[in-house]
């Protein structure tokens, strides 16, 4: 199915997820997993944010690094999963 | 009796229809959303956190807070106790307030509220800063908020005597 207008000219006509794009199964499952937990630490990462942003303007910016690193572990698990969800599993292997 | 069944059958189409004029996108564009794409999004979203906080780091290890020289504070040696003097500090269009508290001595704030920068000033019948602004209190001899919405101290102006007179030296959060 191409993109374009429909045969009638009435509605846009947007090619759907072709069979390629949907995931196996199985994995459909661990996708929604991880876009909870992803979720959740974005979540966090916020909280860190707010509490890095408190201690900045009390004056105790030194102690904000291990805030920074704490969001960067979170950043770099998410960076993992992305790439751990993109890679395509043989069917049958 | 005919004609109007016939006019029923087509009202859902006709319904349809109009459904379709309102909202002119195939039903199978939904298929296109894809929860990888909302992952990656979330993605770009946490790394986007991340340097945020990252900057905040650097900032606070970069930034001294610190400011102001030292200058005497005119009139403080005639403070009597439990009184409040105003002044300007570290710069000409900062308020400070000075306060000599009993059993305490001199203590100085900014009297920029730490909540939303409202002027701090010094109730002397309830021995307490106040912000009237949102009713935010600070406890004068440690500058700590005590009630209200502001959750940190005030900046505390280092002071010291210097030949009789009392001085400002700096001003740190």
């Amino acid at each position: 199915m191409s993109a374009g207008p429909s045969p009638d000219g009435r509605y846009v006509r947007v090619p759907a997820a072709s069979r390629r794009d949907r995931p196996v199964p199985g994995r459909e499952a661990l996708l929604l997993g991880a876009l909870a937990f992803g979720l959740m630490m974005l979540a966090i990462q916020l909280w860190l944010l707010t509490v890095a942003l408190e201690l900045y303007l009390a004056g105790d910016g030194e102690r904000v690094w291990g805030l920074a690193v704490g969001s960067g572990c979170v950043f770099v698990g998410g960076l993992i999963a992305v790439w751990l969800l993109s890679r395509r599993p043989r069917i049958g292997a | 009796m005919t004609e109007a069944r016939e006019r029923a059958a087509a009202r859902p189409h006709d319904r349809d229809e109009r459904w379709r004029s309102d909202f002119p996108y195939d039903w199978e564009a939904d298929a296109s959303v894809s929860r990888r794409d909302l992952l990656r999004l979330a993605v770009i979203t946490s790394g986007a956190l991340f340097a945020g906080t990252l900057l905040l780091s650097l900032l606070g290890r970069r930034d001294d807070r610190r400011r102001g020289s030292p200058r005497a504070i005119p009139g403080a040696a005639a403070l009597p106790a439990g009184e409040a003097l105003y002044f300007k500090y570290p710069g000409e269009d900062d308020q400070a307030v000075l306060l000599n508290i009993e059993g305490t001595g001199f203590v100085a704030y900014s009297q920029k509220c730490t909540h939303l920068s409202c002027s701090v000033y010094y109730r002397a019948e309830k021995g307490e800063l106040i912000c009237p602004c949102h009713d935010g209190k600070f406890d004068p001899r440690t500058g700590e908020p005590t009630a209200g919405p502001p959750q940190r101290r005030l900046p505390r102006i280092t002071l010291e005597q210097r030949g009789g007179e009392l001085f400002a030296i700096e001003e740190a959060p």
